[in-house]
């Protein structure tokens, strides 16, 4: 079987860890990245606020030029970098400080604004940078305007906020990559399992696990496989070698009967009654012989898993064979045989055994038939299958004994009394479809019997 | 024509034995697999008839053997196995013919003259059969008989080569059944009687002298009765 390797569970799993890993990396950076910004807010707030405070300091002990002085002489000289002072009127019309004008179009509410200021590069070239400011109101109705250009912060924020979502993107991917590699040597593994077995189930009981000494979890598997499959090649073996010492061990003793017999009919001092007398003795022992080939034939192709020896067999060309074989024998018992075929009904298979399946079943239905009926043969393709169907127009089988009349030894009541047979001929029907993987059913020709054939696709 | 028997079976050899000298074949006997593959690699017999289950040494082994030391004298397997594998591993192994035990001696003695007749004759593709009066054309695919085109079918006319080509000589019903239908188990029905009797319909019908005649108990010959008596 070919595994779909985004159906594994491996790649599930992996694909399930890809998120959760990358998910935890996310919340891990985004947490850094927002405590960093807050860290750097609360700091220029707090150099905001600390300037705020001494300017107004500066504003009650020297009053509002103290201030304004202060204010020109912190912008002349000493003045931090990005600092920004605005000192305004109740009119907010500008008394100091390096602002042009009010930046807002009225009174900010909230303790902490933000600006954007056009300032000269260091190309000299237009920019606009942001500035955040806080606003204190001075007793006389001035207000008092402490900012800093914030530009070089948010820079560095915006940097670290890339570098972030690049973080996890090839958190993300390399999950991802990792995840599927991983998967993939699972899944080669699984996959190298199935193919095993299904070459075992197909017959090759050679074949083996492979156990890569790694002691994972793959070799405890291929182990108990191999260990089953060894099991399964003994108990094979040694049903084989019973049959082949029953087989052997119930033939010797029939050979030489029948060397006796027809060593005493080739005597020339025999008499006449004598000799008819040994004649009706080897046809009975003929039967007996057939039966126990039948018998040997159903058990090994029951004890075998799959068809040895098999080779691509066209359904549509055995059943013409055989029909044209049986037609003379379906016509002098006054019965019309017919094939219908479609074209390349093929299966793997063993031909000779298709063959006797096919037999069993034309002769079922010769031996039922009565005059004037009819035997059909079809072969078609059903779904990726084919399907091989013998329907006649004799009695057919009651539907209660239809599930009993597969095994050895069982015919119909009516049938024992009117025609020889052993009563094996459907039971190797059975078991010669089973061991082709092909599903047997007995159904209602109406009337009739119609026995129905599907095999697999090749 | 000088054979081998590799049995060990003492009594089923004895009928084998006798049965073939009889029928006028010097045979010897042999009841170990290794002694008797002593005595196949000699290369002074005609033909090798072995079991297939031998104390030492198993009959197919032994042709595998056979066949690797480049001994090509034919070998023709008897076994008590018999299911369609066992067969497949016999010819497999290089054996020429199988035949399941018990099978009746007119059956192994119809095959051991096939085998011996293919080993002497080195011309296994003539382009013309003959029997009598009857002509059959390998290349055209016609049949004449007494300058008479008789029409046959393909399998008719297959049936009719089989014989022509061990013409003189007894087939069985199981030969044909392997060499015109290429099946190898025995149908319930006497199917090769009728058909049988269908080509004797096509040939002999309306001639004076048959040529198809049944042989009891053992199966069919192609042959001119008056030049063989």
């Amino acid at each position: 079987m070919k595994i779909n390797p985004l159906r594994t569970s491996a790649f599930r799993l992996a694909l399930g860890y890809g998120v959760i890993f990358t998910f935890g990396v996310s919340a891990l950076l985004v947490s850094i990245y927002l405590l960093t910004k807050t860290v750097l807010n609360n700091e220029i707030d707090a150099v905001i606020a600390a300037e705020l405070e001494g300017l107004t300091d500066e504003y009650n002990r020297f009053g509002l030029n103290g201030l304004a002085d202060e204010l020109t002489w912190r912008t002349d000289s000493w003045g931090r970098t990005g600092a920004v002072y605005l000192l305004v009127d109740s009119h907010l019309a500008k008394v100091g400080g390096n602002l042009l004008g009010w930046p807002f179009a009225g009174i900010p509410r909230g303790r902490w604004s933000e600006f954007y200021l056009d300032a000269r590069g260091t190309n000299d070239e237009q920019v606009r940078h942001p500035v955040r400011a806080s606003v204190s109101l001075l007793p006389d109705g001035h207000r008092l305007l402490v900012g800093m250009d914030v530009n070089q912060e948010r820079g560095f924020v915006s940097t670290f906020r890339t570098a972030t979502l690049w973080g996890i993107g090839l958190t993300a991917l390399v999950g991802v990559l990792a995840g599927s590699w991983l998967s993939r040597g699972l899944t080669r593994r699984v996959q190298s399992v199935a193919e095993t077995c299904d070459a075992i189930v197909g017959g090759d009981l050679s074949r083996r696990m492979l156990v890569t000494g790694a002691r994972d979890e793959f070799d405890a598997l291929a182990q108990a496989v191999n260990f089953m499959v060894d099991r399964l090649a003994e108990k094979t073996q040694l049903l084989r070698a019973t049959f082949d010492s029953a087989a052997h061990d119930l033939r010797a003793p029939l050979y030489r009967l029948r060397g006796r017999l027809e060593d005493t009919l080739r005597d020339p001092n025999a008499d006449q009654s004598v000799r008819e007398r040994i004649d009706a003795s080897l046809q009975e022992l003929d039967h007996v012989q057939r039966t126990l080939s039948t018998l040997l034939e159903i058990a090994q192709a029951e004890s075998a898993i799959s068809v040895a020896h098999s080779t691509p067999v066209d359904l549509g060309e055995l059943a013409s064979d055989m029909a044209e074989l049986y037609e003379p024998a379906a016509r002098q018992r006054q019965l019309q045989l017919t094939v219908r075929k479609d074209t390349r009904c093929e299966v793997r298979g063993n031909r000779q055994l298709l063959a006797q399946l096919l037999a069993n079943l034309v002769e079922n239905s010769l031996k039922y038939v009565p005059a004037g009926g009819h035997i059909d043969v079809e072969v078609e393709q059903a779904g990726a299958g084919s399907r091989l169907i013998v329907a006649d127009s004799g009695p057919g089988i009651p539907e209660s004994e239809r599930s009993h009349v597969l095994q050895p030894f069982v015919r119909l009541p009516s049938a024992a009394a009117s025609t020889a047979g052993t009563g094996l001929g459907l039971s190797l029907v059975a078991a010669i479809a089973r061991l082709h993987h092909a599903q047997l059913a007995l159904e209602d020709n109406a009337p009739g019997l119609r026995v129905v054939l599907s095999f697999g696709s090749v | 024509m000088r054979l081998l028997l590799i049995e060990d079976d003492q009594e089923a050899a004895q009928f084998v034995l006798k049965g073939l000298r009889e029928s006028g074949y010097t045979i010897e006997h042999s009841a170990d697999g290794r002694e008797g593959l002593f005595q196949a690699t000699e290369g002074r017999f005609d033909l090798i008839i072995t079991d297939r289950m031998l104390p030492h040494m198993d009959g197919l082994a032994l042709v595998k053997f056979l066949r690797e030391q480049g001994v090509r004298t034919p070998v023709l397997v008897l076994s008590a196995l018999g299911t369609v594998d066992d067969r497949v591993q016999g010819l497999k192994a290089g054996s020429d013919d199988y035949l399941t035990k018990p099978f009746a001696f007119s059956e192994l003695l119809a095959r051991v003259e096939a085998l011996l007749r293919r080993s002497v004759a080195p011309d296994n593709s003539p382009t013309r059969l003959k029997v009598s009066d009857l002509e059959m054309d390998l290349l055209s695919r016609r049949v004449l008989r007494a300058g008479r085109e008789i029409e046959l079918t393909a399998r008719e006319f297959k049936l009719l080569e089989f014989l022509l080509r061990h013409a003189g000589h007894v087939v069985t019903r199981t030969m044909l059944l392997e060499g015109v239908w290429d099946l190898h188990f025995d149908p319930q029905t006497n199917l090769i009687d009728v058909h049988m009797s269908r080509l004797r319909q096509a040939v002999d019908k309306g001639f004076a002298r048959p040529l198809i005649h049944t042989v009891r108990g053992a199966g069919y010959v192609i042959r001119d009765e008056d030049q063989s008596a």
